[in-house]
């Protein structure tokens, strides 16, 4: 009965379900993890890679030791997989179907310039998170499309609410967080954050606990900069602007091995045999 | 989905209608009820009922035609200018006097031009500038106010009615239209005057005068004018006012008609030949000069020189 | 023939706006209000071609009240002098444009810092402490020079405000009423500027309400609604 309703994202399913858009939000579920953890200070994101490998040649993509940094230069990090910046003062953290990703950072991106264009102002994180859902939305109502098979956590800052976390759907639902998780485990997780989260953590705390949970979560046991990246989202202590941070795999492994999770050369190396990029089918375009 | 795809597109640029379709003949349920149109404009911004020049820049090309804004005094088509208006407010309701002259150039084309429009029982409008677009565009407005009763289950207040006329006339800024209109009646909110103009200006005042003669009207009216006058006193200063401009400016004069817009709607109290009541006027003021004279002199004023 | 000022303090700014409406020589009216409220702390003192300065007003007083509905926080007024300007920008280069001037203060409420937008119908925009639009360019943009000065208080705003419009009257062969406004962290106030102390009302309003009245649209441009 169910197959009759399957094809179509328009149409209700006699149960009142949408199909497809329930399909995307499972495709999501077995993408790379998703967590940030929310501070007065500021916000942090770990997301964990997937698209690994001996072989991968990341020498001159983003994400390389070269790439990546504060301000301007975060423009150019996050391996260019899981983390992006969308605005000076808008990060974001993207789990499912890369390609489909990488089309909503396009118009994201587009997005924040033409406010930037009308307003000379960043745009604010809530209206970015807005838009990009009022066009999630239209893909589960509109015949003859998929709808984009990407959850996003949004971490920003705007003058009026200052730090803020974002989480949104394919069906085009967004809610704010003061610590959240999307992609495989997501549920464990968000357990864990709800177990260890307090309030007035320092934004070093934020970091630790992205972390602790990521390494929970994670199937290994030991992380290393090679399945993981890093961002913060903080305010230039004399600026008082916002602040991107994407972190250098020098600089995350620092960060791992101060927090005893990782980070060694040994970990790497175990990371470079596991499963390897493209490998596993769906793994190549499911971060 | 197609029509709410054709909903959500950016409204239509400006279009020339061609062929003149009458608007019943729109049967789209949506032309109807609160999904209407608003004044002129369909739903999607674009301009219906007047159909305008067909050529690239319809302003300029009009500019060139006609004698409009004293651009062009050799233009082929010469518009009926020049006139006196005025409308005040007072404790008893709204005065609307005007003159009844219609030139053309230097040439009276004529002196029975209805100058006031009644565009309800409640509403009337003036008419200065262009005779022929003051006429076209408030009848419509009489149109519109009448759907606008028929869609509402009320009057429309003389606020929108105004407002609807100063968001046609803007439509065509720059094009040639030429009116300076006020437009008075009675609402919920007591009698009311609106000032609209080509410009697209619109004023809420106690008391306007609009046209030629209207530095002259009031000249006559600023000096009269009290908010407790009486029925009588009011009536009596806004006649005085068009002949004093009918008397001066040469655009205006033949005869004056003159409105009472009370509660229950307005009344034509009257035509008055200007010639006639200005030498009428004239000979009670000698005739006051001289009766005051005569009291002087019975009063035997000690500086009084018998003759 | 018009007259519009703004000039800014510590912690607010005042706006200020002639009131004459008329057409070529004749005042058909003098006490048109030119000033329009945007939002809780935002307002524009407009003035230009007949016709085009109400209509791009309400243009833009209806797109800030609708950012305001749709995100529940009005535009900053950065960002508002942004728009405005760009809306002019691109006015100007349509077939249509708008011919308006307009004076532009508001209230960050985020800084906490007074904002002055000085814009013309070319769309230019200039930030600046304090302006004058039409008439009073010719002779109070001096007289702010000479008197304006930093952080100044409520009091020696109006001092000067009042110079400018003393200089005004007396300078100008045109007679001019006068509309003010004062923008702060409480919101729109109106101002007496007539009056023997203009904020003598102003200061008993607030002591009496704490700090908590805001003036959403004082005085209206045009009074139009019809209450049943």
């Amino acid at each position: 009965m169910a197959r009759r309703y399957d094809s179509r994202t328009t149409i209700f399913s006699p149960e009142g379900r949408l199909f497809q858009v329930e399909y995307a939000m499972e495709a999501i579920s077995h993408a790379g993890t998703v967590l940030a953890v929310l501070s007065k200070e500021g916000i942090a994101m770990a997301a964990e890679k997937k698209v690994t490998g001996k072989l991968l040649d990341l020498s001159l993509a983003p994400g390389g030791e070269k790439m990546g940094g504060e301000g301007t230069e975060a423009w150019m990090g996050g391996g260019g997989e899981k983390i992006f910046l969308l605005n000076n003062n808008i990060l974001a953290g993207l789990a499912g179907i890369t390609s489909d990703a990488n089309s909503l950072v396009n118009f994201a991106r587009n997005s924040a310039q033409r406010h930037l264009f009308t307003y000379d102002e960043d745009i604010p994180v809530e209206m970015l998170v807005q838009r990009l859902c009022d066009m999630k939305q239209g893909y589960t109502q509109f015949g003859g499309l998929r709808p984009f098979g990407v959850a996003l956590l949004y971490m920003g800052w705007d003058p009026i609410y200052g730090f803020q976390l974002y989480q949104s759907d394919p069906s085009g639902n967004y809610s704010g967080w003061k610590a959240t998780c999307i992609g495989s485990n997501h549920s464990s997780a968000t357990s864990l954050l709800k177990q260890d989260y307090k309030e007035d953590l320092t934004l070093e705390d934020a970091k630790a606990l992205c972390l602790k949970v990521m390494s929970k979560t994670m199937d290994s046991t030991k992380l290393s900069s090679e399945k993981l990246e890093f961002a913060t989202m903080t305010l230039h202590p004399t600026s008082k602007q916002p602040l991107s941070k994407i972190y250098r795999p020098s600089e995350l492994d620092g960060l791992l091995r101060d927090l005893e999770l990782g980070g060694t050369a040994e970990d790497s190396v175990g990371a470079m045999e596991g499963t390897g990029g493209g490998g596993g089918g769906n793994v190549a375009i499911s971060t | 989905m197609n029509s709410v795809l054709t909903q959500l597109q950016p409204s239509a640029p400006h279009q020339n209608r061609l062929e003149e379709q009458d608007e019943l003949d729109r049967t789209d349920a949506a032309s109807w009820g609160s999904m209407a149109g608003f004044g002129n404009l369909d739903r999607t911004g674009g301009v219906q009922g007047m159909s305008i020049p067909r050529v690239s820049d319809p302003t300029s090309f009009l500019d060139m035609h006609t004698d409009n804004m004293s651009s062009n005094p050799d233009a082929k088509i010469k518009i009926a200018h020049g006139t006196t208006t005025l409308a005040f407010k007072f404790q008893g309701g709204v005065i609307v006097a005007v003159d009844s002259r219609a030139t053309a150039g230097s040439y009276v084309a004529s002196g029975t031009v209805k100058k006031v429009i009644e565009i309800n029982k409640f509403l009337l409008g003036t008419m200065a500038g262009g005779a022929a677009d003051c006429q076209y565009w408030e009848t419509y407005l009489g149109m519109q106010c009448r759907l606008y009763e028929l869609r509402n289950k009320e009057r429309i207040s003389v606020a929108a009615a105004s407002k609807i006329l100063s968001n046609i006339v803007y439509q065509y800024k720059g094009m040639g239209l030429s009116m300076g209109t006020m437009v008075c009646g009675w609402d919920k909110t007591g009698p009311c005057i609106f000032y609209v103009d080509s410009d697209g200006q619109r004023l809420k005042g106690d008391l306007f005068s609009v046209g030629s003669g209207s530095t002259f009207a009031y000249g006559v009216l600023d000096q009269g004018y009290r908010w407790d006058l009486t029925d009588e006193e009011a009536q009596e200063l806004g006649r005085r006012s068009i002949i004093a401009a009918g008397h001066r400016d040469a655009y205006s004069g033949n005869t004056c008609n003159l409105y009472h817009v009370k509660e229950n709607g307005w009344d034509f109290i009257g035509n008055y030949d200007v010639n006639e009541l200005w030498y009428e006027y004239e000979g009670k003021k000698k005739a006051e000069r001289e009766s005051q004279n005569a009291a002087a002199a019975a009063g035997a004023s000690p500086m009084a020189v018998e003759p | 023939m018009e007259c519009a000022f703004g000039i800014t303090g510590k912690d607010y700014v005042l706006l200020c706006s002639d009131m004459a409406a008329g057409r070529s020589i004749i005042r058909m009216k003098s006490d048109e209000n030119k000033i329009k409220a945007l939002g809780p702390h935002l307002a524009m003192a407009y003035g230009g071609e007949p016709g085009d300065t109400n209509n791009f007003a309400e243009y833009v007083e209806r797109n800030m009240r609708l950012y305001h509905i749709r995100n529940h926080y009005p535009l900053l007024p950065a960002s508002a002098s942004a728009w405005i300007r760009r809306t002019l920008a691109e006015s100007i280069r349509s077939r249509n444009p708008y011919a308006v001037n307009l004076l532009l203060a508001g209230y960050d409420t985020t800084t906490s810092k007074p904002h002055l937008y000085w814009i013309d119908y070319l769309g230019t925009k200039a930030v600046v402490p304090y302006a004058a639009h039409g008439m009073g360019v010719y002779v109070s943009l001096s007289t702010m020079d000479k008197w304006w000065f930093n952080d100044m208080n409520k009091r020696e705003g109006v001092e000067v405000l009042k110079k400018c419009i003393d200089e005004v009257q007396k300078r100008i062969t045109v007679h001019f009423n006068f509309n003010c406004i004062l923008i702060d962290k409480d919101g729109i106030h109106n101002i007496n500027i007539d009056s023997q102390d203009p904020l003598a009302e102003l200061e008993s309003e607030s002591k009496a309400a704490s700090g908590d009245i805001v003036v959403d649209a004082p005085n209206s441009p045009l009074d139009v609604g019809v209450t049943a």
